[in-house]
Parts: C-alpha cells; sequence; structure tokens
C-alpha cells in the first residue's frame, strides 16, 4: 500500500511538472533549464522503475507469506482434528484415574488359622489349618464388592465317612457381595451375601471368636444365602446410640434329597439352593434384623438384636424353615465383654412332623490388663468362658461349657487355648471333653 | 406385607430429601444448647473394639483405610456419618 503511493505520486509529480514546464518555457526556456528538466523527468523515470520493480518483489513476498498462512491454517486445521480425536478416543478409553480406579483400591484382608486338639477317644493331632482371605475392590465411596473363600485341608474319606488315603485341599465361597451405598441410610448388598441372622456370622466368625470353635446351636442357621439386602442405620440424638435395620431375600434352605418327593427332617439343607438347576422351590425366603446400639462412654455399650428369617425349604413345597435369634452384647470398659444369641428354629417335615432345633450361647471375656498391673506377659491376655447348648429336636441334647485364653502376641497375632466339658445325650452325641490351641493371624 | 415392607424401604430411601425439605419449611428454632458432638476417635474407640482388636491408624494409608471403612460400614451396619469421621481420623492419623 505503501510503495503503490509513492508511486502514485511520483507520476503525479510528474505530471505536475510537464503541465508546469511550458508555462515557463513559453516564458523564456534556455537550453540549460531543459536540459536540467529533461534529467530530472529521467531520474524519476528510473524511479518509478525502481518502485515498479520493489512493488513486483513486495508481491511476490506478499504472495508467499499468504501461501505461508495457508500452510500454517492446513496445519492448525490437522491439529484440531488430532486433538479432537484424541478427546474422542480418550472417551472411550478413559486413562486410569488413581483415585477412582479400582485397581488401586483393591485389598486382600482375612485371616488364617492352625489348630491343634484333642477330643476324647482321639488322638492330640493338628486338626485345622485354615486361609480365609477376603478380597476388597472398592470402585469408589459407595461401592465395593467383597469376596471371602475359605480355604482348608482335609483328610479324604469314602462316601460312608470311613478313611480314604492322601488329603484334599477344600476351597468354598463363603460369601461374595457386592455392596451399593444407595444412601446414608440405605446400602443394598446383592450376591452371596452375608445372612444378618444375630450377629455371628458377619462379626464373630474365624478370628473374630476368641474361642476356637462356633457355638452349636449355630448349626441350625445358615451363614450365607443367595439373595439381596437392604439395610442401614439411624443416629438417635447425638450421644451416639443407633438403630439399625436389614430386611433380605435369599433363595433359603432346600432340600438336599429332591428325588424321593417327600421332605424327611433328614433331607433339610441349609447350606444349598444356590442355582437354578434344577430350581429346588420356586419362593424364595425372607428376613432381616432389627437392632438397638447404646453406648453410654466409650466403651461402655450395649447392643440388643432380634431377627429372622422364613420360607419354604422342601422341593415339594409343602414345609416352611423359619428361625428367631435374640442376640445381646454388653462392654463395660475396655477390658470386658459379653455377648450370645437365643436361637430358634422350626421346620416341618414329611416323617417327623414339626421340628423346632433350639439353643443358645453366651460368652464373657475379660482382659487381664485390666488389673492394672505391671506384668508384661499377664497384660497380654483375655480370660474366655462359654456357655452354650443345643438340641436338635431329634433327641441329642448337649450341654459345652468352655473356659480359655487369648494370648496377644500383637492385636493381629493371637494364641488361643481352650478346654470343653460336655454332656451330650442322644443318637448324634458329642465326646465329653476336648481341648484345643490355636494360633490365628489377622491381616 | 410386601406393601408395608416396601412402603418403609421407599420412605428411607427418600431421607435425605425429606430432611432438606424440613429445614427449609420449619421456620429457625432458638438455639439449643449445643451437646458435644462424638468425634471420630471416639467413636473409633466405641465401634472398632467391638468386635476385633483395634487396627492401629498408621498400619494402613489412607486409601486403604477408604476401603476398609466402607467394608466396616457395611458389615457391622455403620451410620454413614459416624463412618466418616472414623475414616476421617483414621486417615489424619494415617499420615500417607
Amino acid at each position: 500500500m505503501k510503495i503503490r503511493s509513492l508511486i502514485l505520486g511520483a507520476a503525479a509529480g510528474g505530471c505536475a511538472a510537464g503541465l508546469l514546464v511550458p508555462a515557463t518555457s513559453s516564458a523564456a526556456v534556455s537550453e540549460e533549464a531543459f536540459n536540467a528538466l529533461s534529467d530530472m523527468v529521467g531520474k524519476q523515470g528510473q524511479a518509478l522503475e525502481e518502485l515498479k520493480k520493489t512493488h513486483a518483489q513486495d508481491q511476490l513476498v506478499i504472495q508467499q507469506l499468504q501461501q505461508q498462512v495457508g500452510q500454517t491454517s492446513q496445519l492448525a486445521t490437522n491439529a484440531e482434528q488430532k486433538a479432537e480425536a484424541a478427546a474422542q478416543s480418550q472417551t472411550v478409553y478413559q486413562a486410569p484415574n488413581p483415585a477412582t480406579s479400582a485397581s488401586h483400591n483393591f485389598i486382600v484382608t482375612g485371616d488364617a488359622e492352625v489348630q491343634f486338639g484333642k477330643s476324647t477317644g482321639q488322638n492330640p493331632t493338628f486338626v485345622l489349618a485354615d486361609f480365609a482371605p477376603i478380597f476388597l475392590f472398592r470402585a469408589n465411596d459407595n461401592i465395593l464388592f467383597e469376596a471371602g473363600f475359605d480355604i482348608t485341608l482335609n483328610n479324604n474319606a469314602n462316601a460312608d465317612g470311613t478313611r480314604a488315603p492322601g488329603s484334599a485341599t477344600t476351597v468354598s465361597l463363603s460369601f461374595a457381595q457386592l455392596d451399593y451405598c444407595l444412601n446414608d441410610y440405605l446400602t443394598l448388598a446383592a450376591g452371596d451375601i452375608l445372612l444378618p441372622l444375630g450377629t455371628y456370622s458377619e462379626r464373630a466368625a474365624g478370628w473374630l471368636n476368641k474361642i476356637g470353635d462356633d457355638p452349636l446351636v449355630r448349626d441350625w442357621l445358615p451363614g450365607s444365602g443367595i439373595g439381596a439386602r437392604l439395610q442401614g442405620a439411624l443416629p438417635v440424638g447425638q450421644s451416639g446410640q443407633l438403630v439399625t435395620y436389614a430386611v433380605y431375600v435369599a433363595n433359603g434352605p432346600s432340600s438336599g434329597n429332591p428325588t424321593n418327593g417327600f421332605a424327611n427332617a433328614g433331607d433339610l439343607d441349609l447350606g444349598g439352593n444356590v442355582g437354578d438347576t434344577p430350581n429346588w422351590h420356586a419362593n424364595p425366603s425372607g428376613g432381616g434384623r432389627l437392632a438397638w446400639f447404646i453406648p453410654w462412654k466409650v466403651h461402655y455399650d450395649l447392643e440388643l438384636g432380634v431377627s429372622g428369617q422364613t420360607g419354604e425349604w422342601s422341593d415339594n413345597r409343602t414345609h416352611l424353615w423359619s428361625a428367631c435369634v435374640l442376640d445381646a452384647a454388653l462392654h463395660l470398659g475396655p477390658y470386658f465383654e459379653a455377648k450370645g444369641e437365643y436361637i430358634n428354629t422350626w421346620f416341618g417335615t414329611d416323617d417327623l412332623g414339626n421340628l423346632d432345633p433350639h439353643g443358645l450361647w453366651v460368652q464373657a471375656a475379660y482382659k487381664l490388663a485390666g488389673l492394672k498391673r505391671d506384668w508384661p506377659v499377664i497384660n497380654n491376655l483375655e480370660l474366655v468362658a462359654r456357655y452354650d447348648n443345643s438340641d436338635d429336636a431329634q433327641g441329642t441334647y448337649t450341654d459345652r461349657y468352655t473356659v480359655g485364653y487369648v494370648y496377644y502376641f500383637s492385636n493381629t497375632l493371637l494364641f488361643e487355648g481352650d478346654y470343653e466339658f460336655l454332656k451330650s445325650h442322644g443318637p448324634n452325641a458329642l465326646p465329653p471333653q476336648m481341648w484345643m490351641l490355636q494360633l490365628s493371624y489377622g491381616f | 406385607m410386601t406393601a408395608p415392607l416396601l412402603a418403609g424401604v421407599l420412605a428411607l430411601a427418600a431421607l435425605p430429601a425429606a430432611q432438606a425439605d424440613d429445614q427449609t419449611a420449619t421456620p429457625a428454632a432458638p438455639p439449643a444448647p449445643a451437646k458435644k458432638k462424638i468425634s471420630g476417635v471416639e467413636l473409633y474407640a466405641i465401634h472398632c473394639n467391638r468386635c476385633h482388636p483395634e487396627r492401629y491408624p498408621v498400619e494402613f494409608d489412607q486409601r486403604q483405610w477408604q476401603t476398609y471403612m466402607l467394608h466396616m460400614r457395611v458389615r457391622a451396619n455403620l451410620p454413614a456419618g459416624q463412618a466418616r469421621e472414623i475414616l476421617k481420623y483414621l486417615q489424619e492419623e494415617a499420615g500417607y
């Protein structure tokens, strides 16, 4: 633009000079003046030619610049398209986010036990090696998948119960449930869920139990079942009191001998009915638990609960299996606890009519550290006592008294010893005495 | 039997919304004498020791505690608010 102005200016100047010259030359034009004017016009012509050249060069430069701008624009367009493609690919294949990635929120917890013991009529022996891992996968703050296994080593046995050579490792799925916290008051758990019949299955089994074996009466309840559960807790006031609740549906017990067309007492299978082939009975069982937790200061609390379940058990759909559990737990300071459950079950049979296996267990424990003595070994000891009984409603009744201890090597490594006295009568009576030592590790 | 159960479940599911409505509809009441809120460390002492020996906060890192507390919230049926307070305490004490 500037160059064009110069060219036009020079041309205008030349024209103006041309117009002025005749006016002056008409008066008196000397040869010297004419030559000077001629030189000046010649120089202006040269300047004009140079300006034209410069203009042509500038035009070339402008064209080159425009070409470069075009190329740059093309590059920018390509880059934009690539970025868009990358963004689209990211929405499909998201890069792992450490904060939410399940692979970063995976934990193995659980426990392991080894047990050495002797019961009347048997030789002392290592009776148990148990590895019970629990796998926890947390997807986010509200979603958790948890699965627990029980891996044990057992002697082989023939079908009639007699000994067979060799041993076998048994891997059983204790539970496998997906937990989804719908809100602060409701959580959905689905899968092979631990059943809230009392608190023992969820909070006392394995290394959590201060005695090496389960209460006898727990044999009358299923520990888990395939189904779904809704649960939650409501705080009451600011004192820490809670009302907790759970309702669930599960396949429920089934008949372990469905082909004979009858539902006899021996057919009851509390742990079966986990698939659809065969579909033992159409209707699932329903159940729930309601509890009240009352702490009055730290380490001083009482929990009372009632729970139950009912539903069909026989594949001929003629009989129900039902259970009711009353549970309680008391803590008086950090050193003393007592807990127990009363369990009553009912089920109808074709051969024996209505049966009601039932029983209870109560257990108390005291940590000797509560004596406030400077005894390093004694301070790691906890004394435990339990009374439990069981009536199978088919002629066998057992009273059992257990005393024992827990020695805490650490908060996760426990060495337990128990002695049991039994008064057992009936066709399935248990040996009168038993003792066991157990090393437990919770991880 | 099913209908009352379903109604109860739906009522529970709607609890947060109902509480929010209450807060907006009720005129501001005179401030009641403030009760001391139970702290995370107190809740930790109250709940954890009920079933197992206490696990020390430094045994796990902050993210691991997040997973453990979600597990414990379900297993022990702890209220969400209390579980959050315990988690906060454990994560602060874990320090890493």
